[in-house]
């Protein structure tokens, strides 16, 4: 056979090797499935204390205090300077020097909630603890961004009512600037989703972990990963989707609140209200 | 920099004698609403306010007029303390705000809560009505009652309904202010100051930034505050309001108070220079 058209059938069909069949088989395999638990659970818990740290970063950036407002900008600078598998590595080493490796370690706490391989506590908290802190370092910027967009006037009138800058800031800039902060907060989610894998490096058994064990054991690597793969697709598109419908009732409340009235506070934040004010929504943006 | 600059004095009016103010109340409560004295005010190398002094009575309605960046809005930022001042004293009532008194005659700024507290009862409306647009009109007035003053929550929307009827919006209590038109939105802002009973009402320029044909529905919810006896001041560039609805008219230019008087003197006869001038060019 012509050489050329050999590499090419080689590509496609890996010389034969290729096993569907193992795809097949692992992608609904428990320690898989266990993966995909821990990688939303390390997702979503990272990317609610990453949001609470920028938070806090932005008034440490922002505060009158130099010490404070030097941490803020050293924090950032770090955080952003440095690699995040750099950071993963670096904590999983540091916890043995404050003595909590050990005690951690020996804590059962995933196989307590009924998971059949259990994962180190310590390898666990510090991978959550350096998602965390990178993911804060990121979100300092989107935060200030957000409420650096409030006019400046909202605090004021707050402040001349009889607020102090905590209430105003809790009551009256926070809520609107939270609009803001939602869709750059969606694609850093996004991001998370997949950033999660590098934790596979102090063998925390997320899915990227899980699926390289199987492909040691299997010598299929090509097939467990293509497993992993399409999980993370699977992930990253769902919460695609969902934020596309949460963006949407955002712009369509920007444009005009009283569309999305109703509610609790965090449901005319982030738009999903009801339609009291009988003010008819613009087509496309009323499936619930 | 020499933080005096240099004062002008004010000019054409004699200078009110500055007696110590009286801390428990003075004789027959007679305590001015506003008492600001000697107040001067830097933005960075920029003197906005050279020795302002004035006072307020209580009941009485001030209208300050004057050329664009005499230090109108400055000075009307400083009576609540939006703005610090450099040298001076600002008294509501008796009571410094912004500052404390140290033994030594110094001041030093007042706690938050402090300020906050004194703020709570000086209401503001500001030329752009900031008003939040993430709450309906009625959650506008609402806010400040239930979360400044934790006031029982049934209370506090009986009387914000009434002061939305009083400025003619309680159809559009539940209309949030993107729905408003400008006029309607600083009617709400005036109901949302009026909410916390205020002693003392502030207006920045509050009707301009409105089309021409929505500043009388403003200019009637004013009048009519200052027919039930509020004290107001209220920074504007309409000289038919003032006239009509002032008990003093006070002309400021080049961050000092060139000449004060009744509306009838001021517009009529005015005395200094600078006042005639700037009177020409707006009437
Ligand atoms: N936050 C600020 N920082 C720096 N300079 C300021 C600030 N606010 C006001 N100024 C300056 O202070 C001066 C007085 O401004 P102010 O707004 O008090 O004038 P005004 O009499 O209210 O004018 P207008 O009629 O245009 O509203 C102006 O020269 C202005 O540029
Ligand atoms: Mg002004």
């Amino acid at each position: 056979m012509n050489p050329i058209l050999q590499f090419f059938q080689n590509v496609v069909t890996l010389r034969g090797t290729y096993d569907w069949n193992t795809v097949f088989t692992f992608l609904f395999y428990p320690d898989i499935l266990q993966g995909i638990i821990i990688t939303v659970l390390l997702a979503v818990l990272a990317q609610l204390i990453g949001t609470l740290i920028g938070l806090l970063l932005y008034f440490t950036r922002r505060s009158s205090n130099g010490v404070l407002r030097g941490i803020g900008e050293l924090y950032v600078w770090f955080f952003r300077g440095t690699p995040l598998l750099v950071q993963i590595l670096f904590l999983n080493a540091f916890l043995p020097y404050i003595g909590l490796a050990r005690p951690l370690i020996q804590t059962h706490f995933f196989r307590n909630l009924g998971f059949q391989q259990d994962i180190p506590l310590d390898a666990f908290i510090a991978g959550l603890a350096a998602l965390s802190l990178n993911e804060g370092a990121y979100m300092a910027e989107i935060v200030r961004a957000g409420i650096d967009s409030i006019d400046l006037g909202q605090l004021e009138a707050a402040k001349s009512l009889g607020m102090t800058y905590w209430l105003g800031m809790r009551r009256i800039v926070l809520p609107q600037a939270l609009r803001v902060i939602i869709p750059p907060l969606g694609n850093e989610f996004n991001s998370m989703l997949k950033n999660t894998s590098l934790v596979s490096a102090i063998s925390v058994a997320e899915l990227l972990e899980a699926a390289q064990a199987h492909a040691f054991s299997q010598f299929r690597p090509l097939e467990l990963l293509t497993v992993a793969s399409i999980w993370y697709l699977v992930l990253t598109t769902i919460w695609t989707l969902i934020q596309r419908q949460l963006e949407r009732r955002i712009n369509v409340s920007n444009l005009d609140p009283a569309l999305t009235s109703g509610g609790s506070w965090w449901k005319r934040m982030i738009g999903f209200g009801g339609r009291e004010t009988g003010v008819p929504m613009p087509a496309g943006a009323d499936h619930h | 920099m020499n933080p005096q600059g240099t004062p002008q004095p004010p000019q054409g009016y004699p200078p009110v004698p500055q007696p110590a103010p009286a801390r428990n109340g003075g004789a027959n409560g007679a305590l001015p609403m506003v008492d600001a004295r000697d107040v001067h005010k830097y933005f960075h190398n920029n003197q906005v306010l050279r020795g302002v002094s004035m006072q307020v009575r209580k009941g009485e309605v001030v209208c300050v007029i004057g050329p664009s960046g005499s230090g109108k809005t400055t000075f009307l930022r400083c009576i609540n303390h939006l703005e610090k001042i450099n040298s001076g004293r600002i008294y509501i009532e008796g009571q410094l705000i912004g500052y404390r008194e140290q033994s030594d005659g110094s001041l030093r700024e007042d706690s938050e809560k402090n300020i906050a507290q004194l703020r709570s009862e000086i209401g503001m409306v500001f030329q752009r009505f900031n008003l939040f647009p993430h709450m309906t009109a009625l959650q506008n007035v609402m806010e400040a009652p239930i979360q400044v003053r934790h006031e029982p929550r049934d209370q506090v929307e009986a009387r914000a309904l009434e002061l939305l009827k009083k400025v003619g919006l309680e159809v559009k209590a539940d209309a949030y202010p993107a729905r408003l038109s400008g006029g309607q939105q600083q009617r709400v802002a005036i109901a949302r100051a009026l909410a916390m009973n205020p002693k003392l009402m502030l207006f920045d320029e509050a009707t301009s930034a409105l089309d021409p044909e929505l500043v009388g529905e403003v200019l009637k919810v004013m009048r009519q505050l200052a027919e039930e006896g509020m004290t107001m001041v209220v920074v504007t560039h309409e000289m038919g309001f003032a006239r009509e609805v002032a008990d003093r008219v006070i002309f400021m230019d080049g961050g000092v108070i060139v000449e004060q008087g009744k509306p009838d003197q001021i517009f009529s006869a005015p005395q200094q220079p600078r006042t005639q001038d700037f009177l020409r060019k707006v009437l």
